[in-house]
């Protein structure tokens, strides 16, 4: 089936990824997280002891769900392709600048449209970040900026992510090997079938329709051109519709219970990070899972360095902490971000430059 | 039908359009369509008449074209 010959069939794709994530947050994953890369990936990092919190320690089947739907559907529509060799140690680098932009922010851009849709005025603050990081990355590809061709690289190389992903799978459920919340977000999560299919479900959407929140932007101020801005459009009225039936629409700021925080600064730096590296990177965190699920071994590298971002965020203290209420004496404390994540936010946005600007095209031909 | 360059980089293709406008080739940049890659780069879009003026501004500017492809966009 192609669903990108009509602007319809790109809104239906976004719509069924709406529903999945719909479904999610209705059968038990965390209020407005309903499908956070950047969030499912620090859970899985925690389940894997790469990192200490334990509120937040779950090996999420949603990704592995998502990696493995792009793989088994790229497989099947013979566009599986193994390709490595553009710059693995930068892309590195830029995926643990997503992990960490989008955990001071406290979402990747998927869970800031779920946000945005929930009615979480901070979402949409961040979104002024998002768009001036994209249009940066945008800037930059105009200057010639370039992480140079992969090249077609062994048949097997570009399953490696989709393996290791069903090995947690089998980790996960065949043991007690991995670490997994009692209490706070990573212990809130939809039954694990069910999460494994809506992320299998999720990566063939995302996969057939190329989703992507980062390109979305890009090419409309690249190219005028709206297709992929069709899908999140499509997602966001979904989401939004399943917010207001559910009386989970709350159109403020400091909301306690959302893992939500006010720091607008921080919230438009942090999202102006994620938006400038995933330009570089070539797509936003979603679509660097389906780019390895479908063989590139440079977006695998992204992804693994999501994964050591996400540690890092725990482990250093630079992940932001969520607004809450205090059960006992009903006091709401405000969330805030840590000097150390504000430090590494900046410490991001610098390297996200210096590697725009000193990654040229005629560079490595 | 029109013609479809596709590049090995986002970077090459931003060079062809700034290469297309220096030398008054006919085109735009298009996402690459669907039924030719699952990835998500950019393309050069042209008519068919074009091909060999735009090879012509390719070789005269080092941009190495990834294929050339002609399809409904």
């Amino acid at each position: 089936m192609n669903l990108s010959d009509s602007k319809k069939k790109l809104a239906l794709a976004g719509a069924v990824c709406g529903l999945v994530a719909a479904c999610l947050a209705w059968f038990g994953n965390p209020a407005n997280m309903a499908f956070c890369i950047a969030c499912f990936i620090r859970d899985t990092a925690g389940a894997l002891g790469l990192h200490s919190t334990e509120t937040v320690q779950y090996a999420r089947p949603e990704i592995i769900g998502l990696v493995s739907g792009a793989f088994l559907i790229s497989v099947s529509t013979k566009e599986y392709c193994s390709m490595s060799g553009s710059s693995p140690m930068t892309r590195f680098v830029l995926g643990m600048i997503l992990a960490i932009g989008s955990l001071v922010f406290l979402g990747c851009p998927l869970r800031m449209i779920i946000r945005m849709s929930a009615g979480d005025l901070n979402a949409w603050v961040a979104l002024i970040g998002f768009i001036l990081g994209v249009g940066t990355g945008a800037f930059a590809l105009k200057k010639g900026f370039s992480l140079g061709r992969a090249h077609m690289a062994n048949r097997m190389s570009g399953g490696v992510l989709t393996a290791v992903m069903i090995g947690i799978l089998v980790l996960a459920l065949a043991t007690t090997l991995l670490k997994s919340s009692e209490s706070g977000p990573g212990s809130m999560h939809a039954p694990v079938l069910m999460s494994l299919a809506g992320g299998l479900l999720f990566g063939v959407f995302a996969q057939k329709s190329r989703m992507c929140f980062a390109g979305s932007i890009r090419d409309v101020i690249l190219m005028r051109n709206f297709d992929l801005l069709t899908i999140i459009g499509s997602f966001f009225v979904v989401m939004l519709i399943f917010n207001v039936a559910t009386g989970r629409f709350v159109p403020a700021f400091d909301t306690p219970g959302v893992i939500a925080h006010s720091e607008h600064l921080w919230n438009i730096l942090g999202m102006y990070a994620v938006g400038f590296a995933a330009v570089l990177a070539g797509g936003c965190p979603l679509r660097q899972l389906i780019l390895a699920g479908q063989g590139s071994s440079d977006s695998a590298v992204t992804v693994l360095g999501m994964f050591i971002g996400a540690a890092l965020a725990h482990n250093l203290g630079l992940a932001a902490s969520a607004t809450a209420l205090n059960a006992e004496t009903q006091e709401i404390t405000a969330g805030s971000v840590p000097v150390n994540g504000k430090a590494a936010v900046i410490i991001c946005i610098i390297v996200c430059f210096v590697i725009a600007f000193s990654n040229k095209r005629n560079e490595g031909k | 039908m029109k013609l479809v360059v596709t590049f090995h980089t986002t970077a090459d293709a931003m060079a062809m359009e700034k290469a297309c406008r220096e030398q008054d080739a006919p085109g735009r940049l298009i996402p690459v369509p669907r039924v030719i890659s699952a990835g998500c780069g950019l393309a050069w879009c042209a008519p068919l008449s074009e091909r060999e003026h735009l090879g012509a501004v390719m070789k005269e500017y080092g941009i190495e074209e990834e294929a050339l492809h002609e399809c409904m966009v």
